[in-house]
Protein backbone atom coordinates (compact mmCIF):
# COMPACT_ATOMS: atom_id res chain seq x y z
CA UNK A 1 0.00 0.00 0.00
CA UNK A 2 1.43 3.40 -0.96
CA UNK A 3 -0.02 5.19 1.24
CA UNK A 4 0.97 3.24 4.42
CA UNK A 5 4.50 3.36 3.46
CA UNK A 6 4.70 7.36 3.25
CA UNK A 7 2.47 7.99 6.46
CA UNK A 8 4.46 7.43 9.67
CA UNK A 9 1.65 6.54 11.06
CA UNK A 10 -0.13 3.12 13.38
CA UNK A 11 -1.72 1.31 10.47
CA UNK A 12 -3.37 -1.73 11.82
CA UNK A 13 -5.59 -4.57 9.33
CA UNK A 14 -9.20 -4.78 10.05
CA UNK A 15 -11.01 -7.75 10.00
CA UNK A 16 -13.03 -6.30 7.21
CA UNK A 17 -9.39 -4.80 5.76
CA UNK A 18 -9.18 -0.80 4.53
CA UNK A 19 -9.04 0.82 7.89
CA UNK A 20 -5.96 2.80 8.88
CA UNK A 21 -5.31 4.98 12.39
CA UNK A 22 -3.54 8.33 11.63
CA UNK A 23 -3.54 11.97 12.62
CA UNK A 24 -5.84 13.94 10.85
CA UNK A 25 -2.78 16.41 10.48
CA UNK A 26 -0.67 13.83 8.23
CA UNK A 27 -3.41 12.99 6.25
CA UNK A 28 -4.71 16.94 5.56
CA UNK A 29 -1.05 17.55 4.47
CA UNK A 30 -0.12 14.62 2.65
CA UNK A 31 -3.07 14.83 0.49
CA UNK A 32 -2.23 18.48 0.30
CA UNK A 33 1.22 18.11 -0.63
CA UNK A 34 -0.02 16.02 -3.60
CA UNK A 35 -2.50 18.61 -5.03
CA UNK A 36 -1.00 21.64 -5.21
CA UNK A 37 -3.09 23.85 -7.81
CA UNK A 38 -1.19 26.65 -9.20
CA UNK A 39 -1.77 30.18 -10.07
CA UNK A 40 -1.49 30.56 -13.81
CA UNK A 41 -0.04 33.76 -13.57
CA UNK A 42 3.58 34.51 -15.29
CA UNK A 43 4.64 38.28 -16.25
CA UNK A 44 7.54 37.65 -18.35
CA UNK A 45 10.21 35.20 -20.01
CA UNK A 46 10.09 32.52 -16.98
CA UNK A 47 5.99 31.91 -17.67
CA UNK A 48 7.15 30.46 -20.88
CA UNK A 49 9.37 27.80 -18.97
CA UNK A 50 6.44 27.53 -16.71
CA UNK A 51 4.23 26.62 -19.70
CA UNK A 52 6.97 24.29 -20.61
CA UNK A 53 6.84 22.43 -17.11
CA UNK A 54 2.89 22.16 -17.32
CA UNK A 55 3.07 20.60 -20.46
CA UNK A 56 3.68 16.96 -21.95
CA UNK A 57 6.87 16.52 -21.59
CA UNK A 58 8.22 17.66 -17.89
CA UNK A 59 4.03 17.27 -16.55
CA UNK A 60 3.07 19.34 -13.66
CA UNK A 61 0.31 16.98 -13.69
CA UNK A 62 2.02 14.06 -12.32
CA UNK A 63 2.66 16.03 -9.17
CA UNK A 64 -1.31 16.76 -9.11
CA UNK A 65 -0.37 19.88 -9.90
CA UNK A 66 -2.67 21.28 -12.21
CA UNK A 67 -3.24 25.86 -12.73
CA UNK A 68 -6.09 27.22 -12.07
CA UNK A 69 -7.26 31.12 -13.75
CA UNK A 70 -8.29 32.03 -10.20
CA UNK A 71 -6.16 32.90 -7.22
CA UNK A 72 -9.49 31.66 -4.95
CA UNK A 73 -8.77 27.84 -6.22
CA UNK A 74 -4.94 28.50 -5.72
CA UNK A 75 -2.60 27.14 -3.00
CA UNK A 76 0.95 28.00 -4.55
CA UNK A 77 1.47 30.82 -6.46
CA UNK A 78 4.74 30.71 -8.77
CA UNK A 79 5.79 34.51 -9.60
CA UNK A 80 7.14 33.80 -12.92
CA UNK A 81 9.02 36.54 -14.08
CA UNK A 82 9.70 40.13 -13.68
CA UNK A 83 7.68 42.18 -11.15
CA UNK A 84 7.76 46.06 -12.32
CA UNK A 85 6.51 48.54 -9.57
CA UNK A 86 3.51 48.65 -11.51
CA UNK A 87 2.61 45.16 -11.19
CA UNK A 88 3.33 45.05 -7.67
CA UNK A 89 0.30 46.15 -6.66
CA UNK A 90 -1.60 43.68 -8.53
CA UNK A 91 0.37 40.72 -6.99
CA UNK A 92 -0.20 41.76 -4.30
CA UNK A 93 -3.99 41.44 -4.34
CA UNK A 94 -3.82 38.45 -6.42
CA UNK A 95 -1.90 37.06 -3.19
CA UNK A 96 -4.01 38.57 -0.39
CA UNK A 97 -6.59 36.85 -2.87
CA UNK A 98 -5.92 33.15 -2.23
CA UNK A 99 -7.00 31.55 0.43
CA UNK A 100 -4.85 29.87 3.26
CA UNK A 101 -3.25 27.89 3.86
CA UNK A 102 -1.21 29.71 0.60
CA UNK A 103 2.37 29.53 -0.62
CA UNK A 104 4.77 31.40 -2.94
CA UNK A 105 7.33 30.33 -5.15
CA UNK A 106 9.95 33.40 -6.33
CA UNK A 107 11.09 31.59 -9.83
CA UNK A 108 14.11 33.41 -11.58
CA UNK A 109 16.38 35.98 -10.99
CA UNK A 110 13.77 38.71 -11.28
CA UNK A 111 11.43 37.45 -8.94
CA UNK A 112 14.26 36.84 -6.41
CA UNK A 113 16.10 39.92 -6.69
CA UNK A 114 15.47 41.84 -9.70
CA UNK A 115 18.23 40.04 -12.26
CA UNK A 116 19.68 41.51 -14.54
CA UNK A 117 17.35 44.64 -13.81
CA UNK A 118 18.43 44.49 -10.59
CA UNK A 119 21.19 47.89 -10.77
CA UNK A 120 19.63 51.28 -12.84
CA UNK A 121 16.45 50.07 -13.19
CA UNK A 122 13.62 52.81 -12.75
CA UNK A 123 10.59 50.67 -13.25
CA UNK A 124 11.51 47.03 -11.63
CA UNK A 125 10.67 45.76 -8.17
CA UNK A 126 14.01 44.41 -6.62
CA UNK A 127 13.26 40.74 -5.49
CA UNK A 128 8.98 39.45 -4.80
CA UNK A 129 9.42 39.08 -0.97
CA UNK A 130 9.38 43.42 -0.29
CA UNK A 131 6.16 42.84 -1.12
CA UNK A 132 4.69 39.36 -0.07
CA UNK A 133 6.20 36.32 1.99
CA UNK A 134 8.14 33.88 -0.34
CA UNK A 135 8.32 30.36 1.28
CA UNK A 136 10.78 29.04 -1.70
CA UNK A 137 13.29 30.69 -4.40
CA UNK A 138 14.59 28.90 -7.47
CA UNK A 139 17.27 30.68 -9.28
CA UNK A 140 18.10 30.66 -12.77
CA UNK A 141 17.35 32.80 -16.10
CA UNK A 142 15.53 30.91 -16.25
CA UNK A 143 15.08 27.89 -14.61
CA UNK A 144 15.64 24.78 -16.12
CA UNK A 145 11.77 23.00 -15.92
CA UNK A 146 13.66 20.41 -13.58
CA UNK A 147 14.48 23.25 -11.26
CA UNK A 148 10.82 24.31 -11.38
CA UNK A 149 9.63 20.80 -10.16
CA UNK A 150 12.40 20.15 -7.57
CA UNK A 151 10.95 24.02 -6.38
CA UNK A 152 7.26 22.72 -6.43
CA UNK A 153 8.18 19.10 -4.27
CA UNK A 154 10.25 21.39 -1.86
CA UNK A 155 6.77 23.71 -0.89
CA UNK A 156 5.20 20.47 -0.89
CA UNK A 157 7.85 18.95 2.40
CA UNK A 158 7.17 22.08 3.70
CA UNK A 159 3.92 21.93 3.44
CA UNK A 160 4.19 18.97 5.36
CA UNK A 161 5.96 20.04 8.31
CA UNK A 162 2.89 22.16 8.73
CA UNK A 163 -0.03 21.75 11.15
CA UNK A 164 -3.50 22.33 10.56
CA UNK A 165 -4.18 24.17 13.41
CA UNK A 166 -1.65 26.85 12.22
CA UNK A 167 -3.75 27.90 9.55
CA UNK A 168 -6.64 29.12 11.51
CA UNK A 169 -4.59 31.26 13.05
CA UNK A 170 -2.60 32.92 10.08
CA UNK B 1 11.36 55.70 -55.04
CA UNK B 2 14.95 54.77 -53.93
CA UNK B 3 16.55 56.30 -51.46
CA UNK B 4 18.40 58.94 -54.21
CA UNK B 5 14.79 59.67 -55.77
CA UNK B 6 13.34 60.44 -52.35
CA UNK B 7 16.50 62.69 -51.37
CA UNK B 8 16.01 65.13 -53.96
CA UNK B 9 12.04 65.36 -54.64
CA UNK B 10 12.44 66.47 -50.59
CA UNK B 11 14.89 68.56 -51.07
CA UNK B 12 13.21 70.01 -54.31
CA UNK B 13 9.35 70.49 -52.50
CA UNK B 14 11.21 71.29 -49.31
CA UNK B 15 14.71 73.32 -49.95
CA UNK B 16 16.14 75.41 -47.29
CA UNK B 17 13.88 74.01 -44.64
CA UNK B 18 15.28 70.45 -44.82
CA UNK B 19 18.80 69.26 -43.80
CA UNK B 20 19.93 65.71 -45.16
CA UNK B 21 22.27 63.97 -42.58
CA UNK B 22 24.69 61.61 -44.31
CA UNK B 23 24.42 57.82 -43.50
CA UNK B 24 24.32 53.88 -44.59
CA UNK B 25 21.10 53.10 -43.95
CA UNK B 26 18.87 52.19 -47.10
CA UNK B 27 16.74 55.53 -46.20
CA UNK B 28 17.21 58.80 -45.92
CA UNK B 29 17.42 60.57 -43.37
CA UNK B 30 16.60 64.22 -42.40
CA UNK B 31 17.12 66.97 -39.80
CA UNK B 32 14.05 69.33 -39.36
CA UNK B 33 13.31 72.31 -37.66
CA UNK B 34 11.01 72.26 -34.38
CA UNK B 35 8.71 74.41 -36.23
CA UNK B 36 8.28 72.76 -39.53
CA UNK B 37 7.16 69.14 -38.46
CA UNK B 38 3.91 69.70 -39.18
CA UNK B 39 4.22 71.05 -42.39
CA UNK B 40 7.26 68.58 -43.45
CA UNK B 41 4.74 65.49 -41.81
CA UNK B 42 1.51 66.79 -43.91
CA UNK B 43 3.41 66.75 -47.09
CA UNK B 44 4.90 63.58 -46.69
CA UNK B 45 1.72 62.27 -45.66
CA UNK B 46 -1.01 64.11 -48.54
CA UNK B 47 1.81 63.57 -51.50
CA UNK B 48 1.16 61.78 -54.23
CA UNK B 49 4.98 60.86 -54.94
CA UNK B 50 5.52 59.98 -51.19
CA UNK B 51 2.41 58.64 -49.20
CA UNK B 52 3.81 58.10 -46.74
CA UNK B 53 0.05 56.71 -44.39
CA UNK B 54 1.97 54.97 -42.32
CA UNK B 55 4.04 56.12 -39.15
CA UNK B 56 6.13 53.24 -37.89
CA UNK B 57 8.15 54.61 -34.87
CA UNK B 58 8.22 58.23 -32.42
CA UNK B 59 10.53 57.90 -30.14
CA UNK B 60 12.71 60.89 -28.16
CA UNK B 61 16.35 60.69 -27.60
CA UNK B 62 18.04 62.23 -24.80
CA UNK B 63 22.00 62.94 -26.23
CA UNK B 64 22.84 65.39 -23.36
CA UNK B 65 23.09 68.21 -25.03
CA UNK B 66 19.95 67.93 -26.66
CA UNK B 67 16.81 66.20 -26.56
CA UNK B 68 15.76 64.87 -29.93
CA UNK B 69 12.47 63.39 -31.81
CA UNK B 70 12.79 60.98 -33.93
CA UNK B 71 10.12 59.85 -36.67
CA UNK B 72 10.08 56.69 -38.71
CA UNK B 73 7.01 56.70 -41.36
CA UNK B 74 6.73 54.50 -44.98
CA UNK B 75 4.34 54.13 -47.40
CA UNK B 76 2.89 50.76 -47.85
CA UNK B 77 1.57 51.92 -51.57
CA UNK B 78 4.79 52.58 -53.04
CA UNK B 79 6.90 50.77 -50.64
CA UNK B 80 9.73 53.29 -49.13
CA UNK B 81 10.41 54.23 -46.52
CA UNK B 82 11.78 57.75 -44.83
CA UNK B 83 13.22 58.67 -41.31
CA UNK B 84 12.94 62.41 -39.98
CA UNK B 85 14.32 63.78 -36.57
CA UNK B 86 14.17 67.22 -35.00
CA UNK B 87 16.47 69.18 -32.26
CA UNK B 88 15.21 70.45 -29.12
CA UNK B 89 17.14 72.38 -26.46
CA UNK B 90 17.10 70.07 -23.56
CA UNK B 91 15.34 72.90 -21.12
CA UNK B 92 12.35 73.97 -23.00
CA UNK B 93 11.66 70.82 -25.06
CA UNK B 94 8.56 71.15 -27.02
CA UNK B 95 7.58 70.54 -30.44
CA UNK B 96 3.93 70.67 -32.34
CA UNK B 97 1.77 66.74 -32.19
CA UNK B 98 1.21 65.13 -35.43
CA UNK B 99 -1.59 63.13 -33.90
CA UNK B 100 -3.69 65.13 -36.43
CA UNK B 101 -1.41 63.56 -39.17
CA UNK B 102 -1.26 60.34 -38.09
CA UNK B 103 -3.07 58.90 -34.78
CA UNK B 104 -0.89 56.37 -34.09
CA UNK B 105 1.33 59.45 -32.65
CA UNK B 106 -1.08 59.93 -29.80
CA UNK B 107 0.56 57.04 -27.79
CA UNK B 108 3.69 57.43 -29.11
CA UNK B 109 3.64 61.17 -27.77
CA UNK B 110 2.43 60.19 -24.70
CA UNK B 111 5.29 57.88 -24.27
CA UNK B 112 8.05 60.51 -25.28
CA UNK B 113 6.60 62.97 -22.91
CA UNK B 114 6.13 60.33 -20.26
CA UNK B 115 9.65 59.21 -20.12
CA UNK B 116 11.37 61.65 -21.24
CA UNK B 117 9.71 65.12 -20.55
CA UNK B 118 9.23 66.25 -24.34
CA UNK B 119 6.19 68.65 -24.45
CA UNK B 120 3.59 67.83 -27.95
CA UNK B 121 1.35 71.38 -27.96
CA UNK B 122 -1.50 70.40 -29.00
CA UNK B 123 -2.27 67.41 -28.51
CA UNK B 124 -5.20 66.97 -26.20
CA UNK B 125 -4.40 64.10 -23.82
CA UNK B 126 -0.77 64.10 -22.49
CA UNK B 127 -1.56 62.04 -19.77
CA UNK B 128 0.52 58.61 -17.50
CA UNK B 129 0.47 55.60 -19.33
CA UNK B 130 3.30 53.28 -18.83
CA UNK B 131 4.95 54.25 -15.17
CA UNK B 132 2.49 53.46 -12.10
CA UNK B 133 -0.15 55.84 -11.65
CA UNK B 134 1.17 57.79 -8.61
CA UNK B 135 4.46 58.25 -10.06
CA UNK B 136 6.00 61.30 -9.09
CA UNK B 137 10.05 61.13 -9.47
CA UNK B 138 9.83 62.72 -12.93
CA UNK B 139 11.15 61.77 -16.49
CA UNK B 140 13.31 58.50 -15.70
CA UNK B 141 15.31 57.74 -19.19
CA UNK B 142 16.57 61.83 -19.12
CA UNK B 143 20.44 61.66 -18.78
CA UNK B 144 20.57 63.84 -15.99
CA UNK B 145 17.66 62.06 -14.11
CA UNK B 146 18.68 60.32 -10.62
CA UNK B 147 16.16 57.71 -9.18
CA UNK B 148 14.94 57.19 -4.95
CA UNK B 149 15.25 53.66 -5.43
CA UNK B 150 17.30 52.69 -8.32
CA UNK B 151 20.34 50.57 -7.22
CA UNK B 152 23.76 52.33 -9.12
CA UNK B 153 25.61 50.09 -11.13
CA UNK B 154 29.06 49.30 -9.16
CA UNK B 155 32.12 51.24 -10.35
CA UNK B 156 34.76 49.30 -12.18
CA UNK B 157 32.90 46.39 -12.97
Amino acid sequence: MGVNDKLPVHAEQSPGGGIITTELNKIFTLTQAKSLWYLLFGTACCAIELMATGASRYDFDRLGMIFRASPRQSDLMIVAGTITYKMAPVVKRLYDQMAEPRYVLAMGGCAIGGGPFHYDSYSVLQGVDKIIPVDVFVPGCPPRPEALLQGCLEVGKKLRTQKIDDWRVR
Amino acid sequence: MTKEELISYIQENFSGKVELIENDMPEPYFLIEPKAIVAFSRFIHDDNKLIMHFLMNLSGVDTKENMEVVYNVCSYRLKHRLFFKTVLPHEKAEVDTVKEIWAVADWHEREAWELFGINFNGHPNLTRFLLPDDWDQGHPLRKDWVGRDVIPFPEGK
